[in-house]
């Protein structure tokens, strides 16, 4: 048995808003780990409910030629997530943590343990420090694997300038990373 | 390494727990079915005060078997319900904060200035329920005449709740 495709459900739902529960249950769980990476799970299970809702709410805007609703949903879910800019910075801070400690207990030598300390903290740092578009380019590309496609439909980007964008964040980081280099990015 | 396999390492899987995903499923259904049946506005909307209004929902819900229309809840910065509204049959009215308006609860006021009037389909069910969450009970379940069925009963917080049912097959309205 064959499921129609997304843009054939959202279509429905125009006139039969009861059909947008079948977005839901095809992608939320995705959407939740999307979220929930940024923000924690805590925040996820609250901001899920919420970017469902807008995407319910705006369903007329949706590209009905686009067979996947997934990068509209995680365009939505990059909006909803600027809001939260502070819990992002606190997990971020809190998974730099952690990941110098995996690092120290694999290599066991201290030096190399501060090492990796003040690494992932300069990493996490950098991260935040990108402008909000850049920032999200970025995650959307490293944690969530999306391709330049989906990236360019999540953003409503041409692809072009999604790679330039990322090349601009990469660039950016390497700025940001060099131990010299006290200079931030300026804001947008 | 190059920046973004840096970018990776901080890349760390949330733990969820099993049932996750039911909230944003009951977020997204509510303002479904907000299109498909809008909120219905009545012309005239008693406004009751409450101190803790998601306290007095949860008992107005299961005492009195209202029902919270979820599309009206106003909610705080710190997750509490500041007001919502609840129907029950036709009718509606709306919790709200205690102190907005200048409307106080009976529990801090020391006195209720008003008491509700529902009309129930079964009223010794609905007594039963009411009984056996917690209501007090301050006018018995009694026959008045042989009109109608009644009693009384206090929320947690005080107001005065006077639910009857119309014995004889006469709509009210010629009644009064």
């Amino acid at each position: 048995m064959s499921s129609p495709p997304d843009a054939e459900v959202i279509g429905r739902s125009l006139d039969e808003p009861e059909a947008f529960g079948l977005i839901y249950d095809r992608h939320a769980a995705t959407l939740l780990r999307f979220l929930g990476r940024r923000v924690g799970a805590g925040g996820a299970e609250g901001l899920v409910g919420e970017l469902f809702r807008i995407a319910f709410e705006q369903r007329k805007t949706f590209d009905l030629s686009r067979t996947s609703a997934l990068p509209w949903l995680y365009g939505i879910g990059s909006n909803l997530l600027l809001k939260h800019r502070r819990g992002e910075a606190r997990r971020l801070r809190a998974s730099a943590r952690m990941a110098a400690a995996g690092e120290a207990s694999d290599k066991r030598a201290s030096a190399k343990a501060l090492d990796a300390r003040l690494l992932f903290q300069r990493v996490a740092g950098a991260i935040e420090a990108l402008p909000d578009g850049e920032r999200e380019a970025l995650l959307l590309f490293a944690w969530e694997d999306l391709s330049y496609q989906s990236m360019a439909e999540a953003l409503e980007l041409p692809i072009g300038t999604v790679r330039s964008r990322l090349n601009r964040a990469r660039a950016h980081l390497r700025e940001l990373l060099e131990p010299k280099g006290e200079r931030r990015v300026k804001p947008r | 390494m190059k920046p973004v396999d840096l970018v990776r390492k901080l890349r760390r899987e949330p733990a969820f727990k099993p049932a996750a995903l039911d909230r944003g499923k009951a977020v997204l259904m509510a303002a479904v079915r907000q299109e498909v049946q809008p909120m219905r506005r009545p012309t005239i909307v008693p406004r009751v005060p409450y101190e803790d209004v998601g306290a007095a929902l949860s008992f107005l819900e299961r005492a009195f078997g209202f029902r919270e229309v979820l599309a009206a809840r106003g909610v705080r910065a710190d997750g509490g319900i500041d007001h919502t509204m609840v129907e029950f049959g036709d009718g509606m009215i709306g919790l709200g904060a205690q102190g907005a308006h200048g409307a106080f609860s009976p529990k801090r006021a020391g006195t209720a200035t008003q008491y509700i009037v529902v009309h129930v389909d079964d009223i010794d069910a609905h007594h039963q329920r009411a009984v056996a969450s917690g209501a007090e009970i301050v006018s018995r379940l009694h026959d008045h005449l042989r009109d109608y069925r009644v009693y009384e009963a206090l929320d947690l917080e005080g107001h005065r709740w006077r639910f009857l049912q119309w014995l004889q097959a006469v709509p009210p309205t010629e009644r009064r």
